[in-house]
């Protein structure tokens, strides 16, 4: 059970002179769930989509389940991504979508499907182009709860879902993968709303991965100081700043790396606040644009 | 379970293909209605019509033999057009659908051509016996020519299955291979295959009127008769099969 689930290295997609995704390793290890987070554009579909065997990479070498992926009826029975943008044939409703499903993911579980359905008020019957884009959405995530996939992506699983759908979506996601554990990739750009979820973060931004780490450790790993400028400059000297904000003589500053009492209590002394920085706060200042040059430091290994 | 994380071996299929097969054929008929309900609304209608022009003719007083010339009427074609919709539909949505539920794109194509066969077949043998009860009840009564007309109705059954089973293949299979075209290379590669398309039309008619070569090639075609015509047809639909399995190997989803 050791065996990983995807394993890419150097793995690039390049849309001609345009680099989607941009020689990026990465290995993801069963039965755990990922966070794969950037912004808009950052590559996360196009990695999803060559990790399901839909797009060709043009450069590196990927295994999903020991095999590249594309054209490989044993891999892919293994994998469930239903795509934000995914397309259905003409005339197709909900229902006609869950009716095929068991045909292609051999877990499907009929009766978790049809409380799914129940559970968003999903109208089964009404043709797909008719949804609104938070029934479309509950389309894709019925169909990646319920197949039970050894390997399920979640693409944009919260686009236009209400409160009360987002809510059944995390709670169903949690019962069910303590049930029957399995590998789960969840991609958004909506980072609150999932961070809790996670238990792994890959942050991609214009191609490249920026960040790979376990998510216990990504939530401790940054901290913001907020003072007086000098204090603040005399407090971070020496450590990575990653992002600064000032407003006349008091800034506010955060910095990657986590602080030991010893800092804290200097903190203390300097009057200077410390507030811990949200999973979103910290892709924030990783991804943001004025911050380009200092993510550098946080190529992932 | 679903904890069955494989080995990482090279161990091909175990299963049966035809089970990958099949599900593609029953995902096209999921919605029945577009590959059999709406062309045989199409096909009832176009006979609806050609039955009220009889009962108009036959109140104008015509004879069967001046309804002779409904035999140059299309309507026994008419739901081809719609049929290659249907293919360039079962290519453009429900590939990329299919691929979204982890079908190969090889699965997908043999399951489509299966398909496009059953339909094929089923339409033909339609055809071929609407033919039969229109000439043994004379014109449904009425002298009127829907299914026997054109080229139907000349010999027999098995003529007209046949010629309209090529038929059926050539434009299912036509629609279907030139949107694996616009699948594997978009806009960039249906410009190509239209200019080059044009630019072999063009070359074998200029070819065809410098050589003078026009009477020779009608009379070639004249020698294939309508059995010999059809199997050029059906030929063409299989090349639009195989050339779209080739194409459709390497195409990628919208």
């Amino acid at each position: 059970m050791t065996d990983t689930a995807v394993q890419a290295s150097g793995l690039t997609k390049r849309y001609g002179a345009f680099t989607a995704v941009d020689g990026v390793d990465f290995t993801i290890e069963p039965n755990r769930i990922y966070g794969l987070l950037g912004r808009n554009g950052a590559g996360k579909t196009t990695i999803m989509q060559m990790l399901t065997g839909q797009l060709f990479p043009d450069d590196g070498t990927l295994q999903v389940f020991g095999r590249e992926p594309a054209e490989h009826a044993d891999v892919l029975r293994k994998l469930c991504f239903i795509a934000e943008s995914q397309r259905y044939p003409d005339m197709f409703t909900a229902a006609d979508v869950f009716a095929a499903a068991p045909w292609f993911h051999e877990n499907w579980d009929e009766a978790f499907a049809t409380r799914l359905i129940a559970d968003f008020r999903l109208p089964a019957k009404r043709r797909i182009k008719k949804l609104s884009r938070g029934q479309l959405s509950a389309v894709g995530v019925i169909v990646g709860l319920a197949s039970r996939a050894p390997l399920t992506f979640f693409d944009e699983p919260y686009l236009g879902l209400d409160a009360v759908a987002r809510h059944i979506f995390y709670d169903r996601l949690l019962e069910d993968y303590a049930e029957n554990p399995r590998t789960i990739v969840l991609s958004t750009h909506l980072i609150d709303e999932v961070a809790n979820l996670l238990e792994h973060v890959i942050l991609i931004d214009q191609g490249r991965i920026i960040l790979d780490r376990d998510a216990e450790e990504v939530r401790g790993s940054a901290s913001t100081v907020a003072g007086p400028t000098a204090a603040i400059e005399a407090f971070v000297a020496d450590r990575p700043v990653i992002g600064r904000q000032t407003l006349g003589g008091l800034a506010s500053v955060t910095i990657d790396g986590r602080l030991d009492p010893a800092d804290r209590q200097r903190a203390a002394e300097l009057g200077l606040e410390l507030a811990p920085v949200s999973l979103q706060q910290l892709i924030i200042h990783l991804t943001g644009d004025d911050l380009a040059a200092s993510s550098e430091g946080e190529e992932a290994a | 379970m679903t904890t069955a994380v494989a080995p990482p071996t090279t161990r091909t299929e175990t299963r049966s293909r035809a089970h990958e097969i099949w599900r593609i054929v029953r995902l096209h008929s999921i919605n029945p209605s577009v590959f059999f309900g709406i062309p045989a609304i199409i096909l009832a209608g176009a006979w609806a019509v050609v039955m009220v022009i009889g009962l108009i003719a036959q109140g104008a007083g015509a004879t069967p033999a001046d309804l002779e010339n409904m035999r140059y009427s299309w309507a026994v074609i008419s739901p081809q057009w719609y049929l290659v919709v249907v293919g360039v539909q079962a290519v453009g949505l429900t590939f990329s659908f299919a691929l979204g539920f982890g079908a190969t794109r090889r699965d997908f194509w043999l399951g489509t051509a299966v398909m496009f066969v059953l339909v094929s077949v089923l339409f033909a043998a339609v055809i071929a016996t609407l033919v039969q009860i229109e000439i043994a009840t004379g014109g449904w009564g009425l002298g009127v020519h829907m299914f026997d007309a054109l080229w139907y109705g000349q010999t027999n059954w098995f003529v007209d299955f046949y010629t309209a089973f090529a038929l059926e293949m050539l434009v299912l299979f036509i629609g279907a291979a030139v949107t694996t075209i616009y699948m594997r290379w978009r806009i960039p590669g249906m410009l190509i295959i239209t200019a080059a398309f044009t630019a072999v039309l063009l070359g074998g008619i200029a070819w065809a009127t410098l050589t003078s070569s026009w009477a020779a090639i009608f009379e070639w075609f004249g020698a294939l008769g309508l059995v010999g015509g059809f199997s050029l047809v059906l030929a063409i639909a299989v090349l639009c099969g195989v050339g779209g399995y080739i194409v459709i190997r390497r195409a990628t989803p919208r």
